[in-house]
């Protein structure tokens, strides 16, 4: 019984059609919501919803934008969250019970719960409204990153660290010579969610950047699908053209990495 | 885990942190210098407001106008709760909800005109009698009443013809020719549907269903008078009954949509203001009515606003230069641009007589300056937002789903109103 | 047992950032949950009296939010096993599917990544009155449709998210798997254990950890769910059946002007998620 192969193809479908529909209805000339419109018909294609996008965003100052404030956070999670999760994971010291209770805490909290006064904070506290550090600064280390990493340092055997440590390396070689290279895969894959928070982040920037030159791809393209859209020509293939321009750069980061997921020490696993 | 410690330590932090508050600014009214302002994101707004800006700083290099957009929507109210309470909103936002005033009011975040000495009298003056709608329960005014919307019936010209309907009369006078001319578009297959307001449970949704055709069934009655729910009453069960029919028969909408219903077709009507008239400009050939009332549409019937105005922002240093801006922006010349360039209706009295050359130029905007007169808003109430949140519950489960009878729904919601409102 | 106190120099900027970003908002929000509060103006001093536990009682005595709470649990009764099955289930499909893996790969990854606003959309496209599924469902499709029927509304949206999440727990299963070792399979294969077998055996306790962090992510993604509802089903529909304590939160906090009514439903809903966080770690414990 091949179910591998079935139990794949059938799962892609799944996940696929949504994103096939995606990127028809954003070449739609005029809407087609009939089940007939997600096939493509010659006569309704153009790159009319994408030639509206770019008149109407600065889409180069907003990506640059969107750039600088996800790759902060990925540099602060991969840096210090990598720090954190393993001391969490493989240190005893005072207060680690207290910062894992924490991180559990934090990640609990709905945003919408903290937003304002964390607004006040940041803004009024910090003085950072319309800067790249106050965007950054409440993603800056993830917390999920955290709790992936102290997981993943958790599965290594215990006797690697041990071994390590009675040839008298430093924790930090530790970490940086045995720990990390056997949690590739799972750093790729923290960066990857990483990125994509801030990446489709819209309410916590859009709350900061008030100047439209400050402002990431995601809020950018929000006002557009919000207000501008509903003025265009086929507003539903605005919106989904807006979607698809957001997306392009996360699945072609994703596409170029997702190679190095699996680590190649510990062999593939499973063979079908 | 010992969650205990980490209790200890916020609450410290807190007690450590509360404290800070910076002195307010109560002599400002008369300062003068550089002022900052938001307006809306549409185009068209947005090009006035950049022409306004510009003509006023060329005049007053020593007090320049620096505008950005915020974007509307939504999370407009948000932003600007969070910049209340962060000390930084602009001196003036073209974008204030008369709705959320009351919240932003509470707030402290809103300077009353009256501070300043032609405060009042200028709004009363612009405005007319409709100024009346805008003060606050303390009878202050907390917003200049800028433009407004007025709801009127879009209709769909080709569908009506495909379902045999007048394009130039059609029956949708009372209640009965609406319903009968409903069923007639979705049976014929013209439409999917007859309408199709956004049937989402968000607070303002009402005031594109309800509010307008209560306000034409009531003779022009807000919904909550002397804090008191006025539609638990004929008018108000009558346009329940008619929306429930709708709904129950399928002829409006009950799931979200994407996109614009009567843009593309779905919907052969569509309540909405003059600002839809570009946006449909080449996608619909549409004709404009009244909404319709129980024994029949009236040309001088009241309708739903839908007005965004001008505030003052407490966090503004150089009042005197905002105020000073404020009546620049909203003088006879000003209003004429913002009628010429976005097509919203200035809040001016006599709207036909003071532009009727562009009135004469622009017949389709006529109407609506002529239902400019006739405008109700939202009751200026405490708890405005928790008021129509609690109405839209009501008519959700009751008129949209069914679920309850909407008679009981109505004086159910009226109860709990006129508790919140005391 | 031997301390090592690089672990705080490890973790200090970790804890700082908590404390910095963190700690004043959410003292902020326990001690507004006491109070009668509004956010106000700086230099506005208005009344803040303490109001003892009136504002859980207010909430607790709301049926639209003791719904949201019913709401939730449906919600993750039935978002929570669905996600960690088929997620361990494809991942280790995948882990071996050489042929076309980075293909499937991409594409199981690509809801995760689509903006809500437009996969709303789609999935209106699909679960609509007139939409896909009813169409092949023909006259077994629910009536009224799926999003705007009261028994449907929720597991529709719980379906929804499963879908949308599952590309990020695939990810950890993924490399959870990578540290399975290979010996493990191939002495299990050596027994004669078939291989349905050595996956019971051998990968589910083997990614046992990483089940952990899927559950609890999980529930935490569920009890945050917000734009969900907001999108699809018309701000939690029909009558409140499918609000969330967050899409309330939302509604009495930020539009209505009431941070303390918000407060208070905030920390139940994190107490709650605690305790459902606590008592799934001690079944998970008391089965090892």
């Amino acid at each position: 019984m091949r179910w591998r192969p079935v139990a794949l193809t059938l799962g892609a479908i799944i996940f696929l059609f949504p994103f096939y529909y995606m990127v028809v209805g954003s070449l739609q000339a005029r809407p087609d919501s009939s089940p007939a419109g997600a096939l493509p018909r010659p006569g309704n294609l153009s790159l009319n919803n994408y030639r509206e996008i770019d008149a109407a965003v600065n889409l180069g100052r907003s990506l640059l934008n969107s750039i600088v404030f996800t790759g902060g956070v990925v540099l602060g999670t991969l840096v210090f969250g990598v720090l954190a999760g393993y001391a969490l994971a493989r240190l005893r010291y005072p207060g680690r019970g207290t910062l894992f209770a924490a991180m559990l805490l934090l990640q609990v909290i709905p945003f919408q719960l903290l937003v304002i006064p964390l607004y006040v904070q940041i803004v009024r506290g910090y003085g950072l409204a319309d800067t790249y550090l106050g965007m950054i600064l409440p993603f800056a280390i993830n917390s999920v990153a955290v709790f992936v990493f102290r997981q993943f340092f958790l599965q290594l055997p215990g006797e690697l660290f041990e071994a390590a440590r009675i040839d008298g390396a430093g924790e930090l070689r530790v970490l940086w010579s045995v720990a990390l290279p056997l949690v590739r895969p799972a750093l790729l894959t923290a960066t990857l969610l990483t990125f994509i928070g801030p990446w489709n982040e819209f309410l916590w920037p859009f709350l900061v950047t008030k100047q439209a030159g400050m402002q990431p791809l995601a809020v950018a393209l929000a006002n557009y699908m919000s207000t501008v859209a509903s003025a265009a020509t086929n507003p539903y293939g605005a919106i989904l053209a807006g979607a698809c321009f957001l997306a392009a750069p996360a699945v072609l980061l994703f596409i170029v990495f997702q190679r190095h997921f699996v680590s190649s020490d510990l062999g593939s696993g499973v063979k079908g | 885990m010992k969650p205990l410690p980490i209790a200890l330590v916020l609450l410290l932090a807190v007690a450590g942190c509360g404290g800070g508050n910076d002195a307010s600014n109560p002599e400002a009214a008369t300062a003068r210098g550089p002022i900052s302002l938001w307006y809306s994101n549409n185009a068209q707004e947005v090009a006035w407001g950049k022409q306004v800006v510009q003509a006023w700083n060329a005049a007053h290099p020593d007090e320049v106008v620096t505008a950005q957009e915020i974007p509307a929507g939504q999370t407009s109210e948000a932003v600007i709760s969070a910049s209340i309470t962060a000390g930084n909103a602009p001196c003036l936002i073209y974008n204030t909800s008369p709705a959320a005033v009351p919240n932003f009011q509470a707030q402290g975040g809103l300077v009353p005109l009256d501070d300043f000495a032609d405060g009042a009298s200028y709004v009363a003056a612009r405005s007319g009698a409709a100024a009346a709608q805008y003060t606050s329960p303390d009878g202050k005014f907390y917003q200049l009443p800028w433009k407004s919307n007025p709801v009127m019936l879009f209709y769909n010209k080709k569908a009506f013809a495909k379902a045999g309907i007048s394009t130039t009369a059609p029956p949708l006078g009372t209640y009965t020719e609406f319903l009968a001319t409903a069923e007639k578009l979705v049976s014929g297959g013209a439409a999917k549907y007859a309408i199709f307001p956004s049937p989402s449970s968000q607070f303002f949704q009402s005031w594109f269903d309800f509010y307008p055709m209560y306000a034409a069934q009531s003779g022009g009655q807000q919904l909550v008078v002397d804090g008191k729910a006025t539609f638990d009453s004929d008018p108000g069960r009558a346009v329940a009954g008619l929306w429930q029919q709708l709904y129950a028969k399928n002829l409006a909408g009950k799931e979200a949509y994407t996109g614009d219903a009567f843009a593309d077709g779905t919907a052969a009507m569509a309540s909405a203001g003059p600002w839809a008239i570009a946006a449909y400009q080449d996608k619909v050939d549409w004709g404009v009515t009244s909404v319709p009332t129980q024994s029949g549409s009236a040309e001088d019937q009241a309708t739903f606003s839908d007005a965004k105005n001008v505030a003052l922002y407490t966090a503004c240093a150089n009042r005197g230069t905002a105020w000073d801006f404020l009546k620049f922006s909203t003088s006879a010349e000003q209003d004429g641009k913002l009628l010429e360039m976005t097509g919203q209706m200035p809040l001016r009295q006599d709207l036909a007589g003071a532009y009727p050359a562009y009135f004469a130029k622009n017949p389709r905007y006529a109407v609506f300056a002529a239902k400019a007169a006739h405008v109700v808003e939202v009751p200026n109430v405490k708890g405005s937002v928790e008021v129509w949140q609690t109405f839209r519950d009501a008519w959700s489960t009751s008129v949209i789903f069914g679920k309850q009878d909407p008679a009981t729904a109505l004086t159910d919601a009226a109860n709990k109103i006129n508790d919140l409102v005391e | 047992m031997r301390r090592q106190p690089i672990g705080m120099l490890f973790s200090a900027p970790y804890a700082v950032f908590v404390a910095a970003v963190f700690a004043y908002p959410l003292g902020l929000a326990v001690w507004i949950s006491f109070h009668e509060y509004i956010f106000t103006a700086p230099g506005v001093s208005v009344p803040r009296p303490f109001v003892g536990l009136d504002n859980y009682s207010a909430v607790l005595t709301d049926p639209a939010v003791r719904r949201s709470f019913v709401n939730i649990g449906i919600f993750l009764i039935i978002n929570v096993p669905l996600t960690v099955a088929l997620s361990l289930l494809l991942a280790t499909a995948l882990n071996s599917a050489v042929r076309g893996r980075t293909f499937f790969r991409t594409s199981f990854y690509l809801p995760y990544v689509a903006a809500s606003v437009a996969v709303v959309g789609v999935w209106l496209f699909l679960f609509g009155s007139g939409g896909l599924v009813n169409q092949v469902l023909g006259s077994a499709a629910p009536d009224p449709s799926w999003l705007i029927n009261e028994n449907w509304a929720m597991p529709s949206i719980a379906l929804f998210v499963t879908w949308k999440q599952l590309g990020f727990f695939i990810l950890l299963y993924l490399a959870a798997l990578q540290n399975v070792p290979k010996e493990l399979y191939e002495s299990a294969a050596v027994d004669g254990a078939n291989r349905w077998r050595s996956f019971r055996a051998v990968t589910v306790p083997g990614v046992r950890p990483a089940t952990t962090l899927v559950t609890l992510l999980a529930i935490i993604t569920g009890a945050n769910l917000f734009t969900e509802p907001y999108l699809l089903t018309n701000g939690g529909g029909p009558s409140g059946r499918s609000a969330s304590p967050v899409l309330l939160m939302y509604q009495r906090g930020i539009e209505q002007g009431h941070p303390d009514v918000a407060a208070a439903i905030g920390v139940l809903l994190v107490a709650g998620v605690l305790i459902v966080a606590g008592a799934q770690q001690l079944l998970e414990r008391r089965q090892r």
